[in-house]
C-alpha cells in the first residue's frame, strides 16, 4: 500500500514529447471507442440496418416497391450518410459533452498535453472509424446488390466519406460548442438527426414537391447523398452533385468555425 | 523548458501573488497571496464558494486570472503553462477518468502525457505500489471510491512532480480508505514532496498540515501553522463564542468564517 516511490522533480522536468503524448491520447481514445456498445451501434449497426431496409430486393420480397430513383448507388449513399451522421451528431457530440461534464477534459488539461492534441486525437479516431464503416458498408452493399464498382469509384467513395465525416463532425462540434449541458447536447443531437434525415429522405424522394427537393439538396444529408451518388455514377455527374460538394464544404467551414469559436472545456 | 534541477534552485515551490479571479461581475478570488515551501503540506481551508477551487484552477492554469501571478518552481504558469504543468501533480475533486479504461491503461495514458515512456512492468510496479496490483485489468468504473482515489493519487504523482495539488482528497471516503490515503500523502511528504490541499475536515488539516490558510469570500483571512492559528485566535471573541472546551482549528475556522451554512 505504501510502496509508492517518489522523488520530487526527477521526472517532471523532462521536455514534452508531442509524439508520445499524441500516441498515448489516440490509443486511449481508440480503446474507449471500441469498448463502447453505443459506438458500435451508431457507427456500424445503423448504416447496415439502413442498407438492409432500403435494399431493393428486400422490399420486393416483402411485396413493396422501391421508390423511384433508389439505385444501388443511392442506397449505399444513404446508408453511408446515415452512418456518418449518427456516429457524429449523436455519438461524438454526446461523448464530448459527457466527458466535459464529468471532468475528463479538465483532468487531461492539467497535464502538459496541448489542448489541440486532446481534441485532434478524438477527431482522428472518429475519422478512422468512419473510414472502416465505409469499407464495411460499401462491401456489404456491393454483395447485397451484386454490383461491382471500379477501383476509382471505391477510392472516390472513401474520399467522400472522409469529407462527409468531417462535415458531420464539424456540425457535432458546433452543437457541443453552442450547448454546454450534456443532456442538452444529447437532445439536440437526436432532434437534428431526425430533422436532417427526414429533410434529406423526403426531399430526395420528391413526394413533397420540387421546392422541398431543392431545399433538401442543400441540407447536410441531401448534399452528401448527392455527392456519394455522383461518385458512384461519375458518367452522370451534374450540377446537383456539384452543389452537394459545395454545400458539404460550406457546412465543414461553418461548423468548424462555430465549434472552435464557442467551444468551452468546462460544462458550467 | 528550464532543465535546471529543482534542488539547485532556492525559494518556494509555489508562489501566488495578489491573485484576482473574476467571473463576469463577480470576484471569486480577491488579492490572494500565498506560498508553499519545499517539503511541506499546506492546507487551504474555506467554506463552500470561498474561492478555494478558483484559486486551484488559477494555479493549474485552467483559468486566466484578472491580475496577479502564479509561479510553480519559479516558472510563471501564464508565460509557460506547459513547463509549469509538467511540475504539477493534480488530483481533482471528481474522479475524472474515462470509465471504459482499465487502471493499467489510465496509468499508461497519463505517463505518456507527462512524456514518460514506461514499460508494462514499470506501470504494473507503480500500480502495485498503491495496493492495486490485483486490479490491473479492472476498468475504472468498477473500482470502489477508495480505489479510485488511490489511483487518482498515483496518477497525480506518476511523473514525480515538484508540487502536488489535492482538491478534497478524502471527500466521500470511508474511514479506512481515508486513513490509507493519508498514509500515502504523508509518505509523499516524507519523500520530500510539497503538497497543497483543500479539505473540509478540520481534524485532518490540524493533524497533517504544516501550515494552513483560511480563505473566505475570495480573501485570505489568515495563514499559520495549525497550533499557531489556534494560539493567535483563541482569545478572539468570535472564536470564544463558538468554542466548547479546548479550542480547536475547527473553532477558529468557524469563528472566523461564521456559522451560517454556505451552498
Amino acid at each position: 500500500m505504501t510502496d509508492m516511490t517518489y522523488t520530487p522533480s526527477a521526472a517532471s522536468t523532462v521536455s514534452p514529447r508531442i509524439g508520445l503524448i499524441f500516441r498515448s491520447l489516440s490509443r486511449a481514445d481508440f480503446t474507449v471507442l471500441l469498448r463502447s456498445s453505443r459506438t458500435l451501434l451508431l457507427n456500424i449497426a445503423v448504416p447496415i440496418l439502413y442498407l438492409v431496409i432500403t435494399d431493393l430486393h428486400t422490399l420486393l420480397r416483402l411485396g413493396g416497391n422501391s421508390p423511384a430513383g433508389w439505385t444501388t448507388g443511392f442506397t449505399i449513399s444513404l446508408a453511408l450518410t446515415v452512418g456518418l451522421m449518427s456516429a457524429s451528431v449523436m455519438g461524438y457530440a454526446g461523448t464530448i459533452a459527457q466527458d466535459r461534464a464529468t471532468g475528463v477534459f479538465q483532468r487531461l488539461r492539467v497535464t502538459p498535453a496541448p489542448t489541440w492534441a486532446i481534441m485532434t486525437s478524438r477527431l482522428l479516431v472518429q475519422i478512422v472509424v468512419a473510414f472502416v464503416m465505409t469499407v464495411i458498408v460499401v462491401v456489404l452493399g456491393s454483395i447485397i446488390h451484386s454490383s461491382l464498382f471500379s477501383v476509382g469509384q471505391y477510392l472516390l467513395v472513401a474520399c467522400v466519406s472522409l469529407t462527409g465525416g468531417a462535415m458531420f463532425l464539424a456540425i457535432a462540434q458546433a452543437i457541443a460548442g453552442l450547448i454546454r449541458s450534456a443532456a442538452g447536447v444529447n437532445a439536440a443531437g437526436r432532434v437534428l438527426f431526425i430533422v436532417f434525415l427526414l429533410l434529406g429522405l423526403l426531399g430526395a424522394s420528391g413526394i413533397l414537391g420540387d421546392a422541398v427537393q431543392d431545399i433538401s439538396d442543400w441540407t447536410p444529408v441531401g448534399a452528401l447523398i448527392n455527392v456519394y451518388s455522383g461518385v458512384l455514377d461519375t458518367a452522370h455527374w451534374d450540377w446537383t452533385n456539384t452543389s452537394g460538394l459545395i454545400a458539404t464544404s460550406g457546412y465543414i467551414v461553418i461548423g468548424a468555425f462555430i465549434g472552435i469559436r464557442w467551444f468551452r472545456w468546462e460544462s458550467l | 523548458m528550464d532543465p535546471t534541477p529543482t534542488n539547485a534552485r532556492t525559494g518556494n515551490v509555489l508562489a501566488v501573488s495578489e491573485l484576482v479571479v473574476s467571473y463576469g461581475a463577480g470576484t471569486a478570488v480577491d488579492g490572494v497571496s500565498l506560498d508553499v515551501r519545499r517539503g511541506e503540506i499546506f492546507g487551504l481551508l474555506g467554506p463552500n464558494g470561498a474561492g478555494k477551487t478558483s484559486t486551484l484552477s488559477a494555479i493549474e492554469g485552467l483559468l486566466t486570472p484578472h491580475s496577479g501571478s502564479v509561479t510553480v518552481d519559479n516558472i510563471d504558469i501564464q508565460k509557460n503553462p506547459t513547463g509549469a504543468r509538467a511540475r504539477l501533480g493534480v488530483q481533482l475533486q471528481a474522479s475524472s477518468f474515462q470509465s471504459e479504461l482499465t487502471i493499467e491503461e489510465i496509468a499508461r495514458l497519463f505517463a505518456g502525457l507527462y512524456s514518460l515512456d514506461l514499460t508494462k512492468e514499470q506501470v504494473a510496479a507503480r500500480i502495485r505500489g498503491i495496493g492495486l496490483g490485483d486490479e490491473l485489468g479492472k476498468r475504472f468504473k468498477s473500482l470502489s471510491g477508495g480505489q479510485q482515489q488511490r489511483l487518482s493519487l498515483l496518477i497525480a504523482v506518476i511523473h514525480e512532480p515538484v508540487l502536488l495539488l489535492l482538491d478534497e482528497p478524502t471527500s466521500g471516503l470511508d474511514p479506512q480508505s481515508r486513513r490509507q490515503l493519508w498514509t500515502l500523502i504523508e509518505k509523499l511528504r516524507a519523500d520530500g514532496g510539497s503538497i497543497l490541499l483543500t479539505t473540509h475536515s478540520m481534524e485532518e488539516a490540524q493533524s497533517v498540515c504544516d501550515r494552513v490558510a483560511i480563505i473566505d469570500h475570495g480573501k485570505l483571512i489568515t495563514v499559520d501553522t495549525p497550533t499557531g492559528l489556534i494560539a493567535r485566535h483563541r482569545a478572539d471573541p468570535r472564536v470564544v463564542k463558538v468554542t466548547h472546551g479546548e479550542v480547536t482549528l475547527e473553532d477558529v475556522f468557524i469563528g472566523l468564517t461564521g456559522s451560517e451554512i454556505r451552498d
